[in-house]
């Protein structure tokens, strides 16, 4: 079973100042990132989801989680 | 890792050859996969001509090939003219902000929306792939 807060504190430490929500959509396997990043500007969706992948993968490697959906969002402008 | 050469090779040329390609589980006709069936879904409605793989037979192997090549494990993966651009929740979130349409220059209608994941076939037989990797 996942820890959704250390999950969100490795995206966080990877996307210094990005605002992230964890949450389990079902079943403790289903989880979903949602990801607003200052680092998101001008970068294609594909390489966003990689950085997020990369913040987590520690927790792929070892088993606890297997699908990580993911929602980015480059900062909102203001 | 033991990237298999020849795979590597094969999965090169497949992307290069197809100007849309996705790599699937299961077939366009028959998908094994709800995230599979929903990009199915969404390139049948787009009325897109595209190239599909079924990673199944060579599930592990293929892993292996496309992380290296592209950093990206999981699948569904699309790819257009070359580029990756990602599995069904970017498919999906492309859908629904219009860039899919202008990426892949098809006129997508207003109101699509990413097809519900209950068309599934359980364990049905397997219809021959399009295409055969490995």
């Amino acid at each position: 079973m996942a820890d959704l807060a250390e999950l969100k504190s490795m995206i966080e430490a990877a996307l210094p100042g990005a605002e992230v929500e964890v949450v389990d959509e079902g079943g403790g396997d289903h989880l979903r990132a949602i990801v607003t990043a200052p680092q998101f500007e001008g970068v294609s969706r594909i390489d966003q989801h990689r950085l997020v992948r990369a913040a987590v993968k520690a927790r792929f490697d070892d088993g606890q989680i297997h699908a990580l959906s993911i929602t980015t969002r480059s900062q909102p402008a203001g | 890792m033991a990237v298999d050469p020849g795979l590597k090779e094969q999965v090169e040329a497949a992307i290069a050859q197809n100007p849309v390609l996705l790599f699937m589980k299961g077939t366009p006709e028959a998908p094994r996969c709800g995230f599979s069936m929903r990009v199915v879904g969404i390139l049948d409605q787009l009325g897109v001509d595209y190239g599909a793989i079924d990673v199944l037979p060579a599930l592990q192997p293929l892993r292996e090939v496309t992380t290296e090549l592209f950093e990206w494990q999981t699948f569904p993966q699309l790819y257009v003219n070359g580029d990756l651009v990602g599995g069904c929740d970017i498919i999906e979130e492309m859908l629904e902000s219009g860039e899919l349409g202008e990426l892949l220059e098809v006129e997508q209608p207003a109101d699509m929306q990413p097809p519900e994941a209950e068309r599934i076939l359980p364990g049905g037989s397997q219809t021959s792939p399009p295409m055969q990797l490995g």
